[in-house]
């Protein structure tokens, strides 16, 4: 170490000219500034615009045109009106199964020793490589008025259209998001409670209704605003299994594309916003509180379940994750049988799409979908790296800004979009490159999470050794912490890259005649009566999923494997 | 940093992808609401008549294109319009959304399927139609239909299906054309005095579901969730080929229809190319296109598909293209506060 050639090398480092110095001072707070205007410019700006055309008459900015007969009209019109209470109602009701249905799947794969956690715990997280449209296309398969269990199997008259196709859907939908934040919380909360419980003459009821309940009760809120969020904001899915059900996502749609009511549109979407704020609110304020209990758990190991519980749960796990690969058989199988349920020799007919998208659209989405990987995980990386560099009072601006595009529904950021860039200075408008933008921006919080709390487990020792051996800020950031940070960086480009695959809300209004997506398609191909190959197109999209997973799964191992010695462990 | 190569690659190729070669083509940019099946064929051709363009298109039904259009007023993405409904056309020449053109032939189109001006021009004639699912009528044992008022008969419960008129264009044209043949004082009455609304409020008992897109009535009577679809004419030959078990009726009282029609946005970006585009939609050879699946096309002495009836045997509704069109609005907020729920 010691040897002058060595000492050399650090020297020559130590003589940086100043202007770079000067350089480096400047380049912290030029991110900063950077990111920070990134989201006024793409997230407050375009709800600004929501804002304004929803108080303003005409959108046009002055005290005389304040207005609220928007919102006079929304609330004095019985069927517009009654989209809010629908949404209540089946955003509460899906709560409340997916939140119960959860915690037990959770607390069988934590608690208890039933084989085949791996495949139960992979088969939950399924839901997410499809597009939240997958779960209605296959339930009126099964259970629609030509369903083959509903129809043909009991031949009997009752379908699922309407309010609850929605929820089963919903339902199904969200179980991988409840899922993590369950299953984090259950592993963490320490077990050995229960057990002293116990060991004190407590009854097994009594133990999970008085420990295993209130230690659990931060994930399971947590959750269930989630869970209440997608739920409100979903639009695939109502928008094909609803019927005449409407909700306030479809019907910001139907006033838009029908009655040509943008404005109409704007106060729906404010109104929308609240409820989904709110769950947001509750889930932040909870998430901040809940990480701070798990931070020092144990995790002994379990004691043998008795075979009674043992067999109720496995069979409870088997029901759930037997619903979700129906779900995606039904959809798969569907796209390759000629006339579902009449005709099942198969073909590929339907994967001739009867559309002017057809594979263009799916070659499109894959690589906006790749661009959006890399640009959204890189960013997201840079700003957690400039949030944890910087003083408390930046940091707690940019970490709320950062956070709060998870509380903005897809389809009213696609509306601000429309209104706020549709103006010929935006040059970018009408492009691809929008469509990745509203992509990154949309899915910004978890990029942002994931980035944080991987920077955390970085000893900054590390970085602190860099900058006294004259490294500056980029080549610390290059040489030392995105090296440290891939195996995160791969994670957050897995996640922007399946979000780019499968989003509708977000999109839907910004797919043009040169932007054709795989994942609009399928609405579209359902609108006109070409379920099967809506199906088929769902399928396209699963499996470009899937074999990205796959391929960014060997490079993790591979990239994983030397480095992991260099990583210190907290 | 080796070991990140795999990254680097990675990136580089993203960003290639959409580094498409550059054409030499003028590229022309077309909103249509045209069906995707007839659609796709027609673009065959074009592309093989028009080799010198590239054509760039979308296709969203009636109402979607009308609010994409709206939207982007100050900042126009599309050169022209081919296949719209000329009531939603009518309503966007005053917006001064449309710029007159007359394309190459347009002497030859009938005075009655033009705009005089020439904001636009009629390519074909479209009509409403019940799509019948002869299996499941004779499986419920139901009458066959002959036409609107039929469909009161309560063995229909909810065996019917037709489209929301706020999202599409045929569902529109089938409550327009029953406000106007219902009521013979449409005219001179507020729009929600219409008798036709008490017909419409009977036959809401009946009804399934009112659905998002004008075909998929048909369809879904195809595959046997309905008994009867109230839908259009060349959807049901589609399915006819396809084996489905279907019937069509055109409705007796008098079959409402649409005009579709072609016309150049103002603010066009590549105006020469999209007159091109234009003159060849009025064509000759790309008329013969349309009548392989339109009942009627608007260029004279063209007769429609040899499957269908021919055009002077139909019963038409007497459709009021500038009353509709100056009523859509009312028309669709009476209907919205009726039926939805």
């Amino acid at each position: 170490m010691n040897s002058p050639q060595r000492e050399d090398t650090l020297l020559s480092n130590y003589t940086v000219s100043s202007a770079r110095m000067e350089f480096d001072k400047f380049i912290v707070p030029t991110v900063t500034v950077f990111i920070l205007l990134l989201l006024f410019f793409f997230m407050l700006f375009p709800l600004w615009m929501i804002l304004k055309l929803s108080f303003f008459k005409g959108g046009e900015l002055a005290l005389a045109n304040f207005t609220l007969d928007n919102f006079k009209q929304y609330f004095t019109t019985a069927y517009t009106l009654r989209s809010l209470w629908h949404s209540l109602y089946i955003s509460g009701v899906t709560t409340a199964i997916v939140t119960v249905l959860v915690f037990f799947f959770a607390y069988a794969l934590t608690r208890t020793t039933i084989a085949g956690k791996t495949f139960f715990r992979n088969i939950i997280m399924m839901p997410l490589v499809a597009p939240s449209i997958v779960q209605a296309l296959a339930l009126i398969y099964l259970f629609g008025r030509n369903g083959l269990i509903t129809s043909h199997f009991f031949q009997i008259d009752w379908n699922i259209y309407g309010a609850t196709g929605i929820i089963v859907s919903e339902v199904l939908y969200c179980l991988p998001h409840a899922f993590v934040i369950l299953f984090t919380t259950l592993s963490a909360v320490d077990i050995r409670l229960d057990e002293a419980a116990e060991s004190l003459g407590a009854s097994p009821f009594k133990v999970f209704t008085r420990i295993t309940l209130p230690s659990a009760k931060y994930g399971i809120i947590s959750a269930a605003a989630l869970t209440f969020n997608l739920t409100i904001t979903d639009f695939g899915n109502p928008v094909v299994i609803g019927g005449n059900y409407s909700v306030l996502a479809t019907e910001i749609y139907a006033q838009v594309t029908n009655l040509y009511r943008f404005d109409l549109g704007a106060t729906i979407s404010i109104i929308l916003l609240v409820p989904s704020l709110g769950a947001f609110m509750l889930n932040y304020y909870i998430s901040r509180k809940s990480f701070s209990m798990i931070s020092g758990a144990a995790r002994p190991f379990i004691p043998p379940t008795r075979k009674l519980k043992k067999i109720l749960y496995s069979t409870f796990c088997y029901l759930i994750a037997f619903s979700i690969i129906l779900i995606f058989a039904t959809v798969i199988i569907g796209s390759f049988v000629k006339v579902w349920p009449y005709d099942w020799s198969l073909t590929l007919e339907h994967y001739k799409f009867p559309s002017i998208g057809g594979y263009s659209a799916i070659w499109t989405s894959l690589w906006i979908s790749l661009i959006v990987g890399v640009v959204g995980s890189f960013i997201t990386l840079v700003a957690a790296y400039a949030m944890e560099t910087r003083r408390p009072y930046f940091k707690q601006v940019m970490y709320f800004f950062s956070v709060m595009p998870a509380a903005i529904p897809g389809l009213v950021m696609g509306l601000g979009y429309i209104l706020a860039f549709n103006k010929p200075c935006y040059w970018f408008y009408g492009t691809p490159w929008i469509v990745v933008i509203n992509i990154v921006i949309c899915n910004f919080t978890l990029g942002i999470l994931s980035s944080v709390s991987n920077l955390k487990n970085i000893d900054s020792s590390i970085e602190e050794a860099s900058i006294s051996l004259g490294g500056d800020t980029l080549s610390t950031f290059f040489k030392i912490i995105f090296p440290l940070s891939r195996v995160a960086f791969i994670q957050n480009f897995t996640y922007f890259f399946m979000r780019s695959m499968t989003t509708i809300s977000a999109v839907i209004f910004l797919v043009s005649a040169t932007v054709h997506l795989a994942a609009i398609e399928i609405i579209m191909l359902d609108n006109d009566g070409w379920t099967a190959s809506a199906n088929a197109m769902c399928t396209c999209i699963i499996v470009i999923v899937f074999v990205m997973i796959g391929i960014l799964h060997l490079v993790n191992k591979w990239a994983g494997q030397t480095p992991a010695k260099e990583v210190p462990s907290q | 940093m080796k070991k990140f190569s795999p990254f680097f690659i990675l990136i580089a190729v993203a960003f290639l992808f959409p580094a498409q070669p550059v054409f030499s083509k003028d590229t022309v940019v077309i909103y249509t609401s045209l069906e995707n099946e007839e659609f796709v064929e027609y673009i065959k051709q074009a592309k093989v008549e028009l080799p010198d363009l590239d054509i760039q298109a979308i296709r969203l039904s009636t109402g979607e294109l009308g609010a994409r259009m709206l939207a982007e007023k100050n900042n126009p993405q599309a050169d022209c319009v081919w296949g719209w409904a000329v009531t939603n056309m009518e309503e966007f020449v005053p917006r001064k959304m449309i710029k007159p053109y007359k394309p190459e032939g347009w002497d030859k189109i009938p005075a009655h399927f033009k705009d005089p001006n020439g904001y636009w021009t009629a390519i074909d004639l479209y009509a409403a139609a019940f799509v019948i699912n002869t299996k499941v009528v004779e499986k419920k044992n139901l009458p066959t239909p002959k036409g609107w008022k039929d469909l009161l008969n309560p063995a229909y419960k909810d065996m019917l299906i037709m489209p929301n008129p706020a999202s599409s264009g045929t569902g529109f044209l089938q409550v327009a054309s029953l406000l106007e043949m219902l009521d013979g004082d449409y005219k001179t009455k507020p729009v929600e005095d219409n008798k036709a609304w008490d017909f419409l409020k009977e036959l809401d008992k009946n009804m399934g579901q009112y659905i998002k897109s004008g075909s998929k009535p048909a369809k879904l009577t195809a595959a046997g969730e309905y008994a009867v679809g109230c839908s259009f004419a060349f959807v049901y030959s589609s399915l006819k080929k396809k084996g489905f078990p279907v019937a069509m009726v055109l409705p007796e009282e008098g079959a409402g229809f649409e005009l579709e029609a072609n016309a150049l946005l103002e603010g066009a970006r590549h105006e020469a190319a999209a007159k091109k585009f234009l003159d060849w939609a009025l064509s000759k050879s790309a008329m013969e296109g349309y009548s392989k699946f339109k009942l009627g096309v608007t260029y004279p002495g063209m007769k429609g598909p040899a499957d269908m009836p021919s055009l002077d045997s139909i019963k038409l509704a007497p459709m009021d293209f500038p009353w509709q069109s100056k009523n859509r609005a009312k028309i669709l907020e009476v209907w919205s506060n009726l039926f939805l729920h």
